[in-house]
């Protein structure tokens, strides 16, 4: 079933240089389910797309439909992880899931919300760590707190916008297998909406990737990842079919920056 | 034992020896001198036996060396050698000693004191909080109320003085109203510059939970802009202290602003300066307090 179609989506800007076009006639649906992966160089238009979704903002023209309708704004049925670790840093961990609960569930009791608060953190492993404030948290384990109250509240739809981005390898390894993890234990019922500029991390989660050119706020290709999950990453990065679809999402995603590099030798 | 040689050491026996010394200042005076002197020595020294933070204990006896240096000069200039007036500069033995004596009269004049203050004081935080939380979050409200700020915020509060007495049945309501107009700005300004500066990352991830008008307000704004608000309570606090002092020297017939301003009618000095230091005393004790509420408040930054 399709849960997601953007319908020739435009979504552009004004201010007082002048109208920007981020995102152009943009054409794409997404299955119930699925994870897709956008990649693209910075300033692609990728981040904005990631706020549409969400309806933090909204199309200059054509439309988002979820399940059928129009986005009218923010919802319960989806859920955020940000690049930037966005817990409210004067709660714990705990009571960061524990509000983030308290607006979705509004008739169960506080006992009821706290069992689920604890059962996520758990899941993401900081079961220890859950009257910590953000501030006495290392990056990746904030990421964790950020992941576990998104997927706390039953989100249809997690979107994720460069969620690992600011975290050390080690760490982002660690965090991908526990998003795939924590994915396919939810039946892979969850369509997951990724936004990453790391190519390798894209076809490790993704059944597709997207790829947006840089500059003119369109869809590139989109490509299907081949492989059976679950997906090992050891075995996985030493197979061929593995490089070569590496070598031609890197050629996707430079041949832009070379043509813009000429563009500049022109001037 | 060579750690206890240091200036503090050395201004501990200048004071003592000094003390000990025939002079103007009455015999029970230079008791209450060299009492002290022990008392700071004796802090001094268990903090260098006990404290094992090396940093502190060196700010402590620094801090011991200045005050017992100031003492000792004082002494030296007032007391012993008798250089400065003695009707307008006090020996501090006889001051120490007023001042013991006159804490239970300045202790009842705090508390009304404190009555003002905190009437005043609090009703503004009460109500310039929630206001400009309000404001704040509302982009047209706080575009339309924030130049109207910049005018009346910078009024300098003790010109209502004149004006609230006359309005105002009594001097304790127009005390209070100056009070809370001095503490009202810098709370209201900083309120409405911490909901302004609430990172854009904090507003969209509450509005990506969906979290509704009331728990928007004060579970996510106000916890976002307290920084903020307590940068403004802080200068709202020190307003309140001036302007409180400022009405009981104008109109009140106790307090600690009063106390000075009266004896100082009757050119009573050495009740001048120990009204002085009582009010040095009393500014710390509240100024600790409000720090320990402000680390409290502020605990889960780093």
């Amino acid at each position: 079933m399709t849960k997601i179609i953007l319908r020739n989506l435009t979504f552009s800007y004004k201010d007082q240089n002048g109208e920007y076009t981020v995102l152009k006639e943009i054409n794409l649906s997404v299955a119930e389910g699925e994870f897709i992966s956008i990649i693209g160089p910075s300033g692609c238009g990728k981040s904005t797309l990631i706020s549409l979704f969400a309806g933090l903002l909204f199309p200059s023209s054509g439309s988002i439909l979820l399940d059928g309708r129009e986005i009218i704004g923010t919802g319960h049925d989806r859920g955020v992880v940000f690049q930037h670790y966005s817990l409210f840093p004067w709660m714990s961990a705990r009571k960061n899931l524990v509000f983030g609960l308290k607006q979705v569930k509004k008739g169960s009791s506080r006992k009821e919300i706290e069992q689920i608060a604890d059962t996520y953190l758990e899941l993401v492993g900081l079961e220890n760590f859950k009257d910590h404030y953000p501030s006495q948290l290392s990056g990746g384990m904030q990421q964790r707190v950020a992941i576990a109250r998104a997927l706390a509240m039953g989100p249809d739809i997690l979107l994720m916008d460069e969620p690992f981005g600011a975290v050390d390898t080690k760490n982002r390894l660690a965090l991908q297998e526990l998003l795939l993890k924590l994915w396919e234990d939810g039946k892979k019922t969850t369509t997951v909406v990724f936004v990453t500029h790391d190519i390798d991390e894209a076809i490790l989660l993704a059944d597709r990737i997207i790829v947006m050119s840089s500059g003119s706020g369109t869809i590139k290709k989109e490509i299907t990842v081949p492989f059976t999950r679950p997906r090992d990453k050891s075995q996985l990065f030493r197979t061929s079919p593995y490089a070569e679809l590496r070598n031609r999402l890197v050629g996707l995603f430079y041949d832009d920056l070379l043509e813009e590099r000429e563009d500049e030798i022109v001037f | 034992m060579k750690k206890m040689i240091g200036p503090a050491s050395l201004f501990f026996l200048l004071l003592v020896l000094s003390g000990l010394l025939p002079g103007r200042s009455a015999p029970a005076g230079n008791n209450y001198l060299i009492g002290l002197a022990v008392i700071i020595q004796v802090i001094c020294l268990t903090n260098l036996f006990w404290n094992k933070n090396k940093a502190k204990v060196q700010a402590c006896s620094d801090v011991a060396a200045l005050v017992m240096a100031f003492l000792w000069l004082w002494d030296l200039f007032t007391g012993r050698l008798e250089i400065l007036n003695k009707f307008l500069y006090p020996a501090p033995g006889n001051i120490l000693k007023l001042f013991t004596s006159e804490f239970p009269v300045m202790l009842k004049g705090l508390f009304n004191s404190i009555q003002l203050l905190a009437g005043g004081y609090i009703l503004a935080l009460l109500i310039a909080i929630p206001l400009a939380l309000i404001i704040g979050w509302r982009g047209r409200l706080y575009l339309a109320v924030k130049p109207l700020t910049k005018v009346l915020g910078p009024i300098p509060p003790i010109v209502y003085i004149p004006y609230a007495i006359a309005i105002l049945p009594t001097f304790k309501a127009s005390s209070v109203f100056v009070i809370f107009i001095g503490a009202f700005w810098p709370v209201f300004i900083n309120t409405l510059n911490g909901v302004f500066n609430i990172e854009k990352k904090i507003i969209d991830t509450a509005r990506m939970l969906n979290v509704k008008e009331m728990p928007m307000l004060f579970q996510v704004i106000l916890p976002g802009a307290l920084p903020s608000i307590i940068t403004g309570a802080t200068i709202g606090l020190v307003f309140s202290f001036i302007l409180l002092t400022a009405a009981e020297m104008i109109g009140a017939t106790s307090g600690i602003g009063w106390y000075v301003k009266y004896f100082s009618d009757f050119a009573d000095y050495p009740r001048v300066i120990v009204g002085i230091i009582f009010m040095g005393f009393v500014v710390t004790v509240i100024t600790y307090f409000f720090d320990r509420a402000e680390s409290y408040l502020l605990r889960w930054r780093r």
